[in-house]
């Protein structure tokens, strides 16, 4: 019906429109036109405590490319990344599989992936100091009775990050567990069925029908979890404050230091956008491959 | 259609620059209100407003807020505020961060008000009013005043058999008691120091240098002085402890030190009064630090002042301000103050006060001790805008020390060329 | 094409899934319940631990909590910290203030993201893209570079609109959360799992865009709409930073803030603190188990069915 494709064309836009305006609305005032006013911070050496504000052009971004300290940060950031992302993805994966039955007590199950994303990024830290304490905490005792020497782990300028990596990833699995949780929910019966009736094993059958199906999770997750895992920061406050001897500055923790310890508030705004654009191009690859892959598949 | 978009948030832009001056609202008919914003819960939170309650009652042409926040987090608060004109009345700040907020041009500048000799300017501790002072600016009225001694555990003492600390101590005898009270088997320590690299580790380090001769800066703050001979025997004991003996142990999260000590698992900790209420479960004693022997520095510690500050609202509300601040600093309501919450008297006249010391060292025994010891902070930090780069270089060079990746000297070495480099800079 | 009856979408949660394979059926004949116990029960140990600790330290004595290594077991459970906790600071007012601030925050963005996230999944509009990618940007600078701009935003709303929107007000609370690119994203990635030959033949019968969302899509996108519901009431019921930044007066504050009064300069009150932070968790938890029923939904798949 030629006539009705070209209104549905035409008005396309107009009702696109419309159902993003209030989205876009409230996100422009709060979330864009903040971001943009520290884009402008970012050219001005500021303190926050004068009001003087003077503009330095791109000095703060030549500053940054010569501080080594960022470039650790850098480093850092990635390490913490490549690791956490992925561990996160099958952590929760995994334990969301077995979370999706009908066996009784599940929604106890359930639960308690929900509330762990409920307990306070201090309360996490506290905790994992203590269970990682060289002297007296539990992970030590239990390698030391199967013979393995303490270790200091997060007062360890070597260990510490990936002590660090492994607590955000217990702390974010609830989360992964939820989205898969919904995700599976969409995965028909029926296909299931027909081809364990085939013969196929449980794992054949979640590699060849489930995993595909969960695209559009996975690419939720993946982006998601690099956003955030680039932006870390209460995790390292709340434990190692970016030690020990830099061992776990990352850059949102270096940047806080810079602007609420060193009052350099300019510095700290041109460091959120260096680390900006990365994520930015880093998103933008993401959703690139996915498009790729959903063409293919 | 993007247009739209663009066109919205430059709407936005103009409309909120062209807003932008708003200033706070004022109440013409009313009392006058002011707010204060401080970080006292508990005990102090309690004793704090009675004495507010106490003023409000007494002053009913004013009415007294008060807000409690965090300490640690009340600087981006503040900041946030001042940027955004919603500055409060008076706010209690860490003495450390004098020198940065005395360039907050809303802050009230005191030099002129405290030299009316009812304030009694000269009856508060040395240490606080250089604390307060920043070039010819007087940033705020003391609030809060302690310094560092040693806490012991006297039953692990007499188990080890080892004399408690006494005042003729040296540094070489603290070694060698913290070495003995230290067994590995037991998962007990002889000393424990916060090693996570920032002002506290420093804090504790400084006092040390100071006895040793050494001083931070120069005289002139200009350069950076810490890597002297001074600087290096104070490292080096330092590092004899935690890298040598291992009797030292090395908190990175700041925090377990009360708890380990409450649990019999550390032998001294190194100090303030806050933590002595932690100590419920065992028996301690306080003492002075131990001296270098041989320096002419002596018996030295370190005190942390900090301030109450006033912001400029508008004229009534500065004097409405500035008069509580006034009588809340008072001998009066120190001694009262102290007298509830322990905390050490801010003014000299009060320390002497033999009946409040005996009644503090009844609620908390030691309290005295630590009062008597504040005579001996005869230092203070340099009250440089660039100290908190300085402290940041220091305390990476301690931590890396006592982990035993660097030697004192070297260490030291590039902490000062850091330091001077930021010197140098703003 | 009959639109799918509601009475069938709500599920059980222990509804139609999957019949077992063989090979599961046999094993649950052999022991008097599910093997997968086995795995869940351990599983969901590790991820409790920390609310554990939680509940342990809650009901101790500030000298037990005040020790390292920490007590695993109180001597005699002290109930009254509970008590204490909630006349320590009005946490009625808190409590009451939080949950107005998150119930505006969430049916706000349910409303907003939904319209946005299926425009963004099924309509071709001009400049889709290019708006997905800003919106989407707002999640790429982090909150501590932002907040300055925000507050001076959110109180030229308070001096220019509205008081009850600015500085010092729970609407100030609300107002920069009522939409997230967030909940955008979410949405989006789950419209496109329905099948869009439901949304295209209902469209061919001539129902509106906004007809096709609010009677096929959204009925088929529960366990989405609930999961971004519970992720909404969390981030929203535990944002600190943010209040922290804006309020000042008592009558004002939230919960989080609530709990920052039991951590002093110098000594936290941990048992305090943390049978405040079990109160605090309550809400949240009654709000997964009341939408837990959501989650399941044995019908997203009858679409297929002719």
């Amino acid at each position: 019906m030629p006539a009705l494709l070209d209104r549905v064309g035409r008005s396309e836009t107009l009702s696109g429109w419309t159902l993003v305006s209030p989205a876009a609305v409230l996100i422009g005032i709060f979330g864009l036109l903040p971001v943009v006013m520290s884009l402008v911070l970012s050219f001005q050496h500021s303190d926050l405590l004068t009001p003087e504000t003077p503009w330095v052009g791109l000095d703060n971004y030549r500053k940054l490319a010569e501080d080594p300290v960022f470039v650790e940060a850098i480093k850092h950031t990635i390490v913490y990344t490549a690791l956490f992302v992925p561990g996160t993805m099958l952590v929760g994966l995994f334990v969301a599989s077995a979370m999706n039955r009908s066996v009784r007590f599940i929604s106890v199950y359930r639960t308690t992936a929900y509330i762990t994303m409920a307990v306070s990024t201090i309360s996490q830290g506290i905790i994992f100091l203590w269970l990682t304490d060289r002297d007296y905490g539990l992970v030590n005792a239990a390698l030391n009775s199967a013979g393995v020497q303490s270790q200091p782990f997060l007062a360890s300028p070597t260990q510490a990050l990936y002590v660090i990596v492994a607590m955000t990833i217990w702390g974010w699995t609830g989360f992964s567990v939820i989205v898969y949780l919904a995700a599976l929910q969409g995965v028909p019966a029926e296909l299931h069925e027909a081809a364990a009736i085939d013969g196929a094993t449980a794992f054949t059958r979640f590699r060849t029908i489930t995993v595909p199906l969960l695209g559009p999770a996975n690419l939720f997750l993946v982006v998601w979890l690099t956003i955030n895992a680039l932006q870390l920061f209460d995790e390292v406050y709340a434990t190692t404050r970016g030690g020990p001897l830099r061992a776990t500055t990352v850059i949102v923790y270096y940047l806080w230091d810079r602007a609420f310890v060193q009052f350099d508030a300019g510095y700290a705004a041109a460091m959120a956008y260096a680390l900006f654009v990365v994520i930015l191009l880093i998103t933008a690859v993401q959703f690139r491959i996915a498009r790729k892959h959903a063409h293919i598949s | 259609m993007i247009g739209r978009r663009l066109g919205l948030a430059l709407v936005a832009v103009l409309t909120f620059v062209l807003a932008a001056c708003g200033g706070g609202g004022t109440s013409s008919s009313g009392p006058v209100e002011i707010a204060v914003w401080h970080g006292y819960q508990d005990t102090e939170g309690d004793v704090f407003k009675g004495l507010i309650d106490q003023y409000n009652k007494a002053h009913p042409d004013v009415k007294v807020t008060e807000l409690y926040s965090s300490n640690d987090l009340v600087l981006q608060k503040v900041l946030t505020a001042v940027r955004g004109n919603s500055a409060p009345d008076v706010a209690y700040m860490f003495g450390s961060w004098s020198p940065n907020i005395a360039k907050i041009p809303q802050l009230v500048n005191m030099s002129d008000v405290v030299s009316a000799p009812d304030w009694k300017w000269d009856d508060f501790y040395p240490a606080e009013r250089q604390a307060a002072t920043v070039g010819d600016k007087i940033v705020g009225v003391p609030a809060l005043v302690d310094n560092l001694a040693i806490v012991y555990n006297k039953k692990l003492f007499a188990d080890a058999g080892v004399a408690p600390p006494s005042p003729t101590w040296t540094w070489d005898d603290f070694r060698a008691a913290a070495a003995k009270l230290t067994d590995p088997t037991k998962g007990q320590y002889g000393w424990l120091i916060p090693a996570d690299g920032s002002e506290d580790t420093v804090w504790h380090y400084v006092p040390m240098l100071w006895e040793a001769g050494g001083d931070i800066l120069s005289a002139d703050n200009q350069h950076a002085t810490f890597n002297s001979e001074a600087g290096v025997k104070a490292l080096t004991t330092l590092q004899q402890m935690a890298v040598t003996d291992k009797s030292l142990y090395l908190d990175t999260t700041n925090e377990n030190g009360p708890k380990l000590m409450n649990s019999g698992k550390v032998a001294m900790l190194v100090t303030g009064p806050w933590d002595l209420s932690s100590l419920s479960d065992i028996d301690y004693g306080v003492q002075v630090m131990p001296t270098f022997a041989g320096s002419a520095g002596a018996h030295q510690t370190i005190s942390g002042p900090d301030n109450w500050v006033v912001f400029n609202n508008g004229d009534k509300k500065k004097q409405a301000a500035l008069d509580f601040v006034k009588w809340l600093t008072a001998p009066e309501q120190v001694k009262a103050f102290s007298l509830g919450t322990g905390d050490l008297p801010t003014r000299i006249s009060v320390g002497k006060d033999a009946d409040l010391l005996a009644k503090m060292n009844e609620k908390l025994p030691g309290s005295a001790t630590f009062v008597e010891n504040l005579n001996n902070v005869k230092k203070v930090r340099p009250q440089v805008e660039q100290y908190p780069a300085i402290s940041e270089a220091l305390g990476q060079a301690i931590v890396s020390v006592m982990l035993g990746k660097d030697q004192p000297a070297a260490a030291l070495n590039s902490a000062v060329q850091a330091a001077d480099t930021a010197l140098a800079g703003k | 094409m009959t639109t799918p009856q509601l009475s069938t979408l709500t599920a059980e949660p222990e509804a139609q899934e999957p019949p077992a394979p063989i090979s599961e059926r046999r094993s649950r004949l052999r022991l008097p319940f599910s093997p997968w116990h086995l795995v869940l029960i351990p599983l969901s140990f590790l991820l409790v631990v920390p609310l554990l600790w939680m509940l342990v330290t809650s009901l101790e004595t500030e000298g037990e909590a005040n020790r390292f290594p920490p007590v695993l077991i109180p001597e005699s459970p002290r109930f009254e910290n509970y008590s204490e906790a909630w006349a320590a600071a009005p946490f009625g007012h808190f409590f009451l203030n939080s949950v107005m601030v998150t119930l505006v925050v969430l049916v706000s963005n349910l409303i907003v993201c939904s319209l946005a996230g299926y425009a963004f999944a099924r309509v071709r509009f001009l400049g889709r893209g290019a708006l997905f990618v800003t919106l989407m940007a707002t999640l790429m600078v982090p909150f501590q570079v932002t907040m300055i701009p925000v507050f001076l935003i959110v109180k030229w709303f308070g001096d220019n609109v509205w008081a009850g929107l600015g500085i010092d007000h729970i609407g100030a609370l609300m107002l920069p959360n009522l939409a997230t690119a967030f909940g955008i994203f979410f949405l989006r990635q789950f419209f496109q799992t329905v099948p869009v030959e439901l949304e295209e033949a209902a469209r061919v019968d001539g129902t509106s865009r906004l007809g096709v969302l609010f009677k096929i899509v959204l009925p088929l996108s529960l366990p989405a709409l609930s999961t971004l519901a519970a992720l909404t009431v969390l981030t929203s019921w535990n944002d600190f930073l943010w209040p922290l930044i804006v309020i000042t007066s008592h009558d004002q504050m939230t919960v989080p803030l609530g709990l920052s009064y039991f951590q002093g300069a110098h000594r936290v009150k941990w048992p305090l603190l943390m049978a405040a932070n079990v109160m605090s968790l309550l809400p949240m938890l009654l709000v997964f188990v009341g939408a837990q029923r959501y989650f399941v939904q044995s019908v997203a798949n009858t679409g297929l069915k002719g």
